[in-house]
């Protein structure tokens, strides 16, 4: 498993288990960047109630979530949310649509729910540079989307392309010197012939890459990195838009599960090691004689 | 062990075994105790020249000898960043584990990245042979081990990225 889903797994279960044989349920759950869900039945057991909470959802209405989630879910979108959370999606487990293949696309669709929502910004760069393109030159808006506490996506399309602006925080030093070896391979992995056609990736740390460099609430300490993803036309066309969205969205989770993982493996290897160094040293260690000690008269001696 | 390592080693296992000639001495400023010598420093007398073996600027071993203990200390190669990152961690992961690995200190000694304390119970009740294999071998694999970890890391690094970028 290198690369992670864009859908919920949870979401994806759950509503498979509760088609088959419906029941009254009340689940809490969260998704990758302190998105929380909450999954209920409030009035029967065949009306299911999914609620959001993003933290960046005043920006993405802005950039157009609404429109994108009405037009993925239609008549499912509440206009009132469930308090304490962005959106509601009531789902009435009785229509469902029967055959097997539209209901696992359906349950599918759902389970994008996240996806969806945050895709409101990509799709709309990608809208404006098609009309960018037709003019020639210029640039389109520099969205912001806080999605995280100290952490964001940058998005701004212009006449012949998309950037895309992530910027990370490495919690320990560990994460930022991971993290980088992880950043100049996916700079140097574009060499490869098989990846010539993906993104331009370019990687700086510290210091914001000049799109953004104006903004005012960027923190340009040690432990900040900007990776800067170039898209052209050919990444985004109709047939490969949806796709290079819900991979996008997910690099920084992607990148941050991979230097987790090499921190795991490398305390396993160390682990191992020093079992290894353990064994040489105890072998070190004079062998005790326990041999068993008997009194004249045949009588065992024993420690108490 | 390969050629290049084989004196530096050759020259700390000599050293370490010349050194090792502990006794028990007890204390000879306070009354009824018998701590090592060349950690409490108390009296200079029974203290002997320290030794260091240098392979280059950035790979050495220091070796102090007392009546009664000999302080051992590890300077690692770490070439770049993450060495100096994978190195930190596998000696802090180890010293965590002091208590098992008996000769080992808590805290390596400064400028260096572990240290080890052999006292003369140590000598008398392990096999001093053996303990100096265990140093040596423990030098010669740490070098490895890192280098080890820094591929495997490199080459994941690349994995992730060719896998992502594959897919976009």
């Amino acid at each position: 498993m290198i690369l992670l889903e864009p859908h919920n797994v949870i979401i994806q279960t759950t509503l498979g288990e509760k088609i088959i044989k419906p029941s009254s349920l009340d689940v809490a759950f969260v998704d990758y960047d302190g998105v929380r869900f909450h999954l209920s039945t409030p009035q029967s057991k065949t009306l299911l109630l999914l609620s959001m909470h993003i933290r960046c959802w005043d920006e993405l209405v802005k950039y157009g979530a609404l429109e994108i989630l009405q037009r993925e879910y239609g008549s499912l979108l509440q206009p009132q949310a469930e308090p304490e959370y962005n959106v509601s999606l009531v789902i009435d487990l009785e229509q469902i649509p029967a055959s097997p293949e539209d209901r696992s696309a359906f349950i599918l669709s759902i389970a994008l729910f996240k996806r969806n929502a945050l895709a409101a910004p990509f799709e709309l760069a990608f809208k404006n540079q098609k009309a960018l393109e037709s003019s020639g030159s210029g640039q389109g808006e520099l969205m912001e989307i806080h999605y995280r506490d100290e952490e964001a996506i940058y998005v701004q399309a212009s006449h012949d392309r998309v950037t895309v602006i992530f910027s990370t925080i490495f919690a320990d030093e560990t994460d930022r010197i991971f993290g980088k070896v992880f950043l100049q391979e996916f700079v140097d992995a574009r060499r490869q012939p098989a990846i010539q056609n993906a993104p331009q990736v370019l990687y700086s740390n510290r210091d914001p890459p000049l799109e953004i460099r104006h903004l005012a609430n960027l923190r340009n300490t040690e432990d900040t990195g900007y990776v800067t993803f170039v898209l052209f036309p050919r990444h985004f066309t109709p047939a490969n838009a949806p796709g290079t969205i819900s991979h996008i969205q997910l690099f920084r989770d992607y990148l941050h599960y991979h230097i987790k993982c090499s921190k795991a493996y490398m305390h396993s290897r160390m682990r191992h090691r020093v079992a290894e160094f353990q064994k040489v040293l105890n072998r070190a260690k004079q062998e005790v004689a326990t041999t068993e000690r008997k009194t004249v008269t045949g009588r065992t001696m024993s420690t108490r | 062990m390969s050629n290049v390592l084989r004196p530096y080693l050759g020259a700390v296992r000599s050293t370490l075994t010349a050194a090792l000639t502990l006794e028990n001495f007890s204390s000879q400023v306070v009354e009824r105790h018998n701590k090592p010598e060349v950690e409490a420093a108390g009296s200079k007398e029974v203290l002997l020249n320290p030794l260091i073996i240098s392979r280059n600027e950035n790979e050495r071993v220091l070796i102090e000898p007392s009546i009664n203990s000999i302080r051992l200390s590890i300077k690692i190669k770490q070439a770049d960043e993450i060495e100096r990152i994978l190195c930190h961690k596998f000696t802090r992961f180890m010293m965590q584990r002091a208590e098992s690995f008996i000769v080992l200190r808590r805290k390596p000694v400064p400028g260096y990245d572990i240290s080890f304390l052999i006292t003369n119970t140590h000598s008398e009740t392990m096999l001093k042979h053996k303990i100096v294999d265990f140093i040596i071998q423990f030098m010669e694999e740490v070098d490895r081990e890192i280098s080890e970890m820094k591929l495997s890391l490199n080459a994941r690094a690349r994995i992730v990225a060719e896998s992502y970028l594959l897919a976009v």
